[in-house]
């Protein structure tokens, strides 16, 4: 396959992707990505052209985007491993060749683990990163996390809704985290509360009739009962004496001893 | 510490007997356990180190230098702030040095090719010996010759030491002739040993010099060719008395490619992780340590910790390796898991890194990075660090912005939190600790739910919201919903009247917790004892003797007891036999 088909391809597949067909775009991806492969560009090595390794970059980048949108979450993570030897070389990041989608994509890979609720590794990826804060791709995660791990519920309730996200990808993930936080507040209202009213709930829980609050109250094994919710009173565990643990402790200590003396 | 650097000019007006008493204080050292000896030699070339940077007199060149020098200094920035007022007399103590050193151009000369012709015996006895305790004694000079070495010196040592035909002698002249252009040098003289005789040790002992030389000398072109060959030689020899040298020359193979623009840095990693790969299987620990805490050290520079990470998952680090390495390895390892929030580990290995580091001047910086992380982890654990840590004079300072951070989060209190983290945001991304403190956030929210739950019995949700600044009271109350459930403090919410209601303190004596602490303190005590009697070395044999003087007391013993027995002996003889026993 000569560079002009590839080139043919890639423009074919961003018009498809324009339109919105996403799903005969990732068909066109696949063939796409055999073709890289075939002329060693879907890993980025030192023999293969520059100008080769944008295209590649730009074909990955696309397909992390329609994997998106087709909610298909492995395969952007999969896209997103493959693109961070593009991002690393030195050869593609110069002001000129610096990819504009770079930290849209590191976003939602950050909204992904977010949702995953794997904050280890979101750290860790935002530890790679030069000022974070000043991009609003990266920053919508970032705040989000914040809130998320300071109880802030409410701003995160705002925050997903689709008049608050910095591109459409991220609305995808609205959903995800809108069911995080509700079942973040759901445990956080068994420990503190002793019951709640119904309407307020409702509210608190930003869900959108009382009805479906008692849909959830049953799921979550609440009782309901004259419009108000009753947590289940928690029995404070009478702390039995740990004798097992003491007796090993005090043998263990013991034993240590014996090899002192 | 000033002590010495005034020293140090007597030192070299006379430096025939410096030598004698360098040599002196070692061979008194090396009757000590070898492990200790690897930690002081370091310590000796941290010490050492710090003074004898001055003659590149910019600011910022020398506060790289350092990092590399003090073995254990890993990457500080409060150093320069430690160091600036010292820097001020070494200038001058040095430059008066280098005055009195051409005044009496043979002598410090001659007197540094002694010492290196000493090291040959030394190294040579290592090897026929089979004893690592001569190569580290060989090491630990390095710093104090580091200082003196120049082109004329490594050129005549070189001729002296090798044949013409020698390819090493090839290397290492064009190597020195390259960083001293112009410089005349030695033609081989007749007579020098022959190549056959020479012992890779001291070979590889030449070239680790003239690699401390480039560096010195910022000669990083010439100095990155030649310590990637001497890599390369390195990795074929497989003897087991050059594993201390090998340590050594990876270390500043890799100093010299960090100093080296962005790609050098993360292209050496393979060269690393292969001589890993031969030191782990050869067991050579020295290696293996040093490679270990260099290939961490490089993939945080570059913040890639998944990888970094899943080196320290792949690898076992030595136990029985150096202290300082130990030290080192513990830093790293307490970076990256307060980087992916496991901040019990983190803490773990950071105190244990404080308590390993070696005690004196050299090894501040290195003590404050970690102090400087391991304060960081202790707020996000949610615990306040003492005071007495910001007392410590070699840390007062550097710790400022710390102890300004730490006061805020104490009291609670956002406004101030954010202030400090603004005013001192420069400090704090040049430590690499500001994505760690911008966690710190909830935490101050929480301290300060905290303070307020424990002050009042019954406060409104709108007092909360006011009082922590917080932007409306359905976040407060979400906060504090949080708060409850994650156990800061314990209290129950009424929504329809909007307040918090806090319960009863509980009585911690009458739980467990008590009993859990005590455990802790006696396992940690037990383990102390139990590593200590590891770490102490037995002479060869010496139980043996002790068995046999055992057996002979027994003896006498039960002679004793016979002449006893058969009433042979008069009482008070026997009260002071047994007296004596």
């Amino acid at each position: 396959m000569a560079d002009k088909e590839l080139k043919a391809l890639h423009q074919g597949l961003i018009n498809t992707v324009n339109k919105g067909d996403y799903a005969s775009a990732s068909k066109g991806l696949s063939s796409l990505k055999i073709a890289l492969l075939q002329r060693n560009a879907l890993i980025p090595s030192a023999t293969t052209l520059p100008t080769t390794l944008l295209l590649a970059r730009d074909i990955l980048e696309i397909g992390a985007l329609t994997s998106i949108h087709q909610t298909d979450d492995a395969a952007f993570s999969r896209y997103y491993s493959q693109l961070q030897p593009f991002y690393e070389d030195p050869r593609l990041s110069t002001p000129k060749t610096a990819s504009v989608n770079r930290s849209k994509i590191t976003g939602l890979h950050l909204l992904l683990l977010l949702s995953r609720n794997d904050i280890a590794d979101f750290h860790t990826t935002l530890e790679n990163l030069e000022a974070p804060e000043d991009d609003p791709f990266i920053k919508h995660p970032i705040m989000l996390e914040r809130w998320l791990m300071e109880g802030s519920y409410d701003k995160v309730w705002n925050a997903t809704k689709s008049s608050q996200v910095p591109s459409e990808e991220y609305a995808h993930f609205s959903q995800v985290l809108v069911g995080t936080i509700r079942n973040e507040i759901a445990s956080c209202w068994e420990k503190a509360y002793a019951s709640l009213p119904i309407s307020n709930a409702k509210n608190l829980i930003f869900l959108d009739s009382e009805g479906a609050v008692i849909q959830f109250a049953k799921d979550k094994g609440w009782e309901v009962k004259d419009g108000r919710i009753y947590f289940p009173v928690e029995e404070a565990e009478k702390e039995a004496l740990a004798s097992g643990t003491i007796i090993e402790n005090s043998i263990g200590y013991a034993h240590e001893l014996e090899t002192i003396v | 510490m000033v002590d010495k650097s005034s020293l140090r000019s007597n030192k070299r007006s006379d430096s025939g007997s410096s030598g004698n008493k360098k040599s002196g204080d070692s061979s008194k050292q090396s009757a000590k356990s070898s492990t200790k000896k690897t930690a002081t030699s370091k310590k000796a070339g941290s010490s050492s180190s710090s003074k004898e940077e001055a003659p590149p007199v910019e600011n910022g060149a020398e506060d790289i230098e350092m990092k590399d020098d003090a073995e254990v200094t890993t990457p500080t920035a409060g150093k320069k702030t430690e160091k600036s007022e010292k820097p001020g007399d070494e200038d001058v103590d040095m430059n008066d040095g280098k005055e009195e050193g051409d005044k009496k151009e043979e002598d410090p000369v001659v007197v540094a090719i002694n010492e290196i012709k000493e090291n040959f015996t030394l190294l040579e006895r290592a090897v026929t010996l089979f004893d690592a305790r001569f190569t580290l004694r060989v090491l630990r000079s390095l710093s104090s010759l580091r200082r003196r070495l120049n082109p004329e010196i490594l050129s005549k040592i070189v001729a002296e030491t090798y044949p013409g035909d020698h390819p090493s002698f090839r290397r290492l002249t064009v190597a020195i002739g390259s960083s001293a252009s112009g410089m005349e040098l030695d033609s081989p003289s007749e007579g020098s040993k022959d190549g056959g005789s020479l012992l890779p040790e001291i070979d590889v002992y030449l070239h680790l010099l003239v690699q401390i030389y480039l560096l010195d000398q910022k000669n990083l072109g010439t100095g990155t060719s030649f310590s990637t060959e001497l890599v390369q030689i390195i990795h074929s020899l497989n003897r087991r008395t050059l594993d201390s040298l090998a340590a050594k020359v990876y270390f500043y193979y890799s100093r010299v490619h960090e100093l080296l623009p962005p790609p050098a840095i993360t292209e050496i990693r393979p060269q690393l992780l292969a001589s890993l790969r031969t030191a782990t299987l050869r067991k050579d620990i020295d290696t293996q340590a040093t490679l270990i805490t260099l290939l961490l050290r490089n993939y945080l520079q570059t913040s890639h910790i998944t990888q970094a990470d899943h080196l320290v998952s792949k690898t076992v680090f030595p136990e029985s390796a150096a202290n300082n390495l130990i030290a080192r390895y513990q830093y790293y390892l307490g970076r990256i898991r307060a980087i992916q929030l496991d901040y019990t580990a983190a803490h773990n290995e950071l105190v244990g890194a404080i308590r390993k580091a070696p005690q004196t001047a050299a090894a501040a910086g290195f003590v404050q990075a970690a102090n400087k992380l391991n304060i960081i982890v202790e707020l996000l654990m949610g615990d306040i660090p003492e005071r007495s840590i910001f007392r410590e004079p070699r840390l007062e300072k550097s710790l400022h912005a710390y102890f300004l951070l730490v006061q805020a989060v104490r009291i609670g209190e956002l406004d101030s939190f954010f202030d400090t983290l603004n005013t001192h945001a420069e400090t704090f991304k040049k430590d690499g600790t500001y994505s760690l403190i911008l966690r710190l956030r909830q935490n101050v929210i929480k301290t300060g739910i905290r303070m307020m739950s424990l002050s009042y019995s019954k406060i409104s949700l709108r007092d909360i919201c006011v009082r922590l600044r917080l932007d409306s009271e359905e976040s407060a109350e979400y906060i504090v919903a949080k708060a409850i459930r994650d156990g800061v403090i314990e209290a129950t919410l009424n929504h329809e009247k909007g307040y918090m209601q806090s319960k009863e303190l509980l009585d911690v004596y009458a739980t467990q917790e008590p009993q859990e602490a005590f455990h802790e303190r006696i396992m940690f005590c037990m383990s102390l004892h139990n590593d200590s009697v590891k770490a102490m070395r037995f002479p060869m044999n010496q139980h043996r003797l002790e068995l046999k003087n055992a057996q002979e007391a027994r003896e006498r013993e039960r002679e004793l007891a016979k002449e006893i027995q058969d009433g042979d002996i008069d009482d008070d003889d026997a009260g002071g036999e047994f007296e004596g026993m």
